[in-house]
């Protein structure tokens, strides 16, 4: 960091990035908790303004400086787009320690090093989340075609996202949307004759040709993301809430058909088909189960949700159907209505404290109606565990999946350090997934997390670990804004195999959502 | 701030990797040729000012403090050659690396004009450089754990490397297409110069340059390189 001289002034350096402390910032409350650390909603002290402050795990000696973080700040620092999310700088922090003399011990970093992000105040599985939220078909529109304006700014930039989700959408209170987490993006070639790996993107949002193993894609597997998103938007709840990658497939051909030479040249080909292909004709009942969608969207998501990539719609082309050219037309983001920040993290503490009292009084209850029988241990200490937190908001339904997080926000989303624990599911049964520079993580992460399977993030996928929740972010996301549609009635989550069941189609969400014709 | 390892003497406990293979990309030579050119001019420069400052003080003194962190006690035996071989053998990154790397080196001592590459800190600036680059555009790539062991250092004392050149290098790993071209032109120039006419292969080489790919094979799990050396 180049010091002006005595007696002169840096003025026309802007503060290079890491050269500011943290100490610039006023943290205001936590609002993410997960694995990698946490976010923070904070002020700046010299402007006033909020920001999100996300911490960088730095604890994993054997890897450095995460992969994922190096590679979301390279490609952040490259993208400028107003449906991008802004990385504004990056901070350091020294830390408490200091020398003999009390002076800080010269390690600026030993505190940890925060991205500073500009503050958002919703994702979108949050919002659509709340009890009592219907969005308008203009407002779906809008979001929409946000989404798509955002992703076919990163495609003609040559960035994959490979991770588009509802929680990675961020939105503010001017109705504006932007991608975040750009922690699994990555640049591509037109080409597509590289090889990239294919355990990306969450399970529920995971095209098929990932799914069957292709390692030769492009632009499209974020298509088919948003074509998921899109038909949640206007169906209530996700589409296809697979527990594994097989019933994940199995749910998409249910869906969209089998495909076969004839609808997918080139099917034959992809990796894993032989395994994978269905072993019953499917036809395609795309436009049956969903008939009652307006014309215009029904065509829409069925170029989305064209099981060929090369067939599949692009952003670009998708911002020119109809649907977004006749009416009701797409509203203005300003027009939208302002909802009240909340993240789930604070959510959460305040249902669990609320449940807190709701199970002490049970088990009073309990304790008094059978003075010998006490609760199973396992059953009793659950209750209320500290780690459990995508829980008390969450308590499982019935019907809920399998699966670890509640809808996360994107803040919050814990995350390993290269490429977190879970992103990279071992596909065998022991700790599988080999890359020297992930495999780390991934044994520890997956699997093994902290966190207990509940809530309805969905999981990365692992066939080799069915029931139990694949993905370790779990918990931990906490700072989703989502999980208030349950019912706070629901079972105890510490009861065991509840939530085991895996019928989300089942779930109640669309008794809030509203179905939108 | 002199940096604790004994870079050689950590080295020396290592089975040295047998001198240079056919196999050796010409990039290694070339690059390490352009470095011990610079390093040789700045060694002379500091030992100018010593002369100069007649034993008042260490002409070091007058050299700026960004690079200090990268400061061994004395400079280590192994020649700057030997050890990219060293780099380049056990950690069989791409050779796109090494030119990368040069850039991440290069913009840095433009972003700190006063900092010069000198014996004391070019090893730990090159092994810091080419795992940053690697990390960056190679695939499948070896942990911070295995490149200090192959580099000579502790694995705390190469985060801390880590650390401090991603930030004097204020995050900027982008290098497009064109730079990488550049880079690779004025190597081959420098070359030139001294009657040798050699090409960078960059077919290998422009292949992993991020804007354009970063990366032909990513994490599949097939990829996974021999672990360890011991």
């Amino acid at each position: 960091m180049a010091i002006a001289a005595p007696g002169q002034l840096n003025l026309n350096e802007s503060p290079s990035w890491g050269s500011r402390s943290v100490d610039c910032f006023e943290k205001l409350e936590q609002i993410g908790e997960g694995t990698y650390g946490q976010v923070y909603m904070a002020r700046e002290i010299k402007t006033g303004e909020i920001v999100a402050l996300k911490k960088i795990r730095m604890d994993n000696e054997r890897e450095g400086f995460p992969i994922t973080a190096i590679r979301e700040i390279k490609i952040l620092k490259k993208l400028h787009h107003e449906n991008v999310i802004n990385l504004k700088e990056i901070v350091t922090s020294p830390g408490p320690e200091r020398d003999e003399q009390g002076r800080p011990d010269g390690n600026k970093y030993k505190g940890g090093i925060y991205m500073v992000f500009e503050y958002m105040d919703h994702d979108l599985t949050g919002l659509a989340d709340r009890p009592g939220m219907r969005f308008s078909v203009p407002q779906i529109k809008c979001y929409m075609r946000q989404l798509l304006t955002g992703l076919h700014y990163c495609h003609v930039n040559q960035v994959l996202h490979r991770d588009i989700k509802g929680s990675n959408l961020l939105i503010d209170n001017e109705g504006n949307l932007k991608l975040a987490d750009f922690g699994l993006a990555r640049s591509f070639s037109n080409d597509h004759n590289a090889n990239l790996t294919n355990r990306v993107i969450t399970l529920w949002y995971r095209p098929p040709e990932l799914l069957l193993g292709t390692t030769k894609y492009g632009p499209a597997v974020d298509m088919w993301s948003v074509g998921c998103i899109f038909a949640e938007l206007l169906h209530g709840k996700p589409i296809f809430p697979g527990k594994d990658e097989p019933e994940q497939l199995n749910k998409i051909f249910e869906l969209c058909g089998a495909p076969d030479e004839f609808n997918w040249p080139g099917v034959s080909k992809i990796p894993w088909y032989n395994n994978l292909k269905p072993t019953r004709p499917m036809k395609r009942r795309l436009r049956e189960v969903f008939r009652h969608f307006d014309r215009n969207a029904l065509e829409l998501l069925e170029r989305m949700l064209t099981l060929d990539p090369s067939e599949r719609i692009s952003a670009k082309d998708a911002l020119d159907a109809e649907y977004f050219w006749t009416d009701p037309l797409p509203c203005n983001p300003k027009s939208l209505p302002k909802y009240e920040a909340s993240h789930e993290f604070q959510t959460k503490k305040k249902r669990q404290q609320q449940r807190q009292h709701e199970e002490n009084a049970k088990r009073q209850k309990l304790q008094h109606q059978q003075q010998h029988g006490r609760l199973p241990p396992g059953q009793q200490s659950g209750q209320a565990h500290p780690q459990m937190r995508s829980g008390p908001n969450q308590p499982l339904h019935g019907s809920q999946p399998p699966v670890a997080a509640g809808p996360s926000h994107h803040y919050g989303k814990p995350r390993g350090p290269a490429g977190g624990p879970g992103r990279y599911p071992p596909s065998g049964t022991s700790g599988g997934y080999n890359h020297p520079n992930r495999g780390g993580q991934g044994s520890s992460g997956y699997g093994s997390g902290p966190y207990p399977p509940q809530g309805r993030a969905p999981p990365y996928g692992s066939s080799s670990m069915p029931g139990a929740p694949p993905h370790a972010s779990g918990g931990g996301s906490g700072y989703g804004v989502g999980g208030p549609n349950y019912p706070q009635g629901g079972p105890p989550y510490g009861g065991s195999g509840a939530g085991r069941g895996s019928n989300m189609m089942g779930g109640n969400r669309n008794q809030q959502y509203g179905w939108q014709q | 701030m002199l940096g604790s390892g004994d870079l050689t003497s950590n080295l020396s406990r290592q089975s040295e990797p047998s001198p240079s293979e056919s196999t050796t990309p010409r990039v290694l030579t070339i690059l390490s040729h352009v470095i011990e050119k610079l390093v040789a001019r700045n060694d002379k420069l500091v030992d100018d000012m010593d002369k100069k400052l007649d034993g008042v003080s260490s002409g070091l003194a007058r050299v700026g403090k960004s690079l200090n962190v990268f400061h061994g006690v004395r400079a280590p035996n192994i020649s700057i050659v030997k050890y990219l071989e060293r780099l380049y053998k056990y950690t069989s990154c791409s050779p796109s690396c090494f030119v990368v790397g040069y850039v991440y080196i290069d913009r840095l001592t433009h972003k700190h004009p006063d900092s010069l590459v000198i014996s004391l800190n070019v090893h730990r600036l090159l092994v810091t450089s080419v795992m940053v680059a690697s990390k960056m555009l190679d695939d499948v790539h070896y942990n911070n754990a295995f490149y200090a062991r192959v580099g000579g250092v502790s694995n705390a004392e190469l985060n801390r490397l880590e650390m401090e050149f991603l930030f004097l290098l204020d995050f900027g790993f982008v290098v497009s297409s064109r730079v990488f071209e550049s880079y690779c032109s004025h190597l081959e120039k420098e070359m030139m110069i001294n009657g040798a006419s050699q090409r960078i292969e960059r077919a290998i080489v422009s292949n992993a340059v991020d804007d354009v790919t970063e990366l032909s094979v990513e994490d599949t799990q097939s990829s996974s390189p021999p672990q360890g050396m011991d």
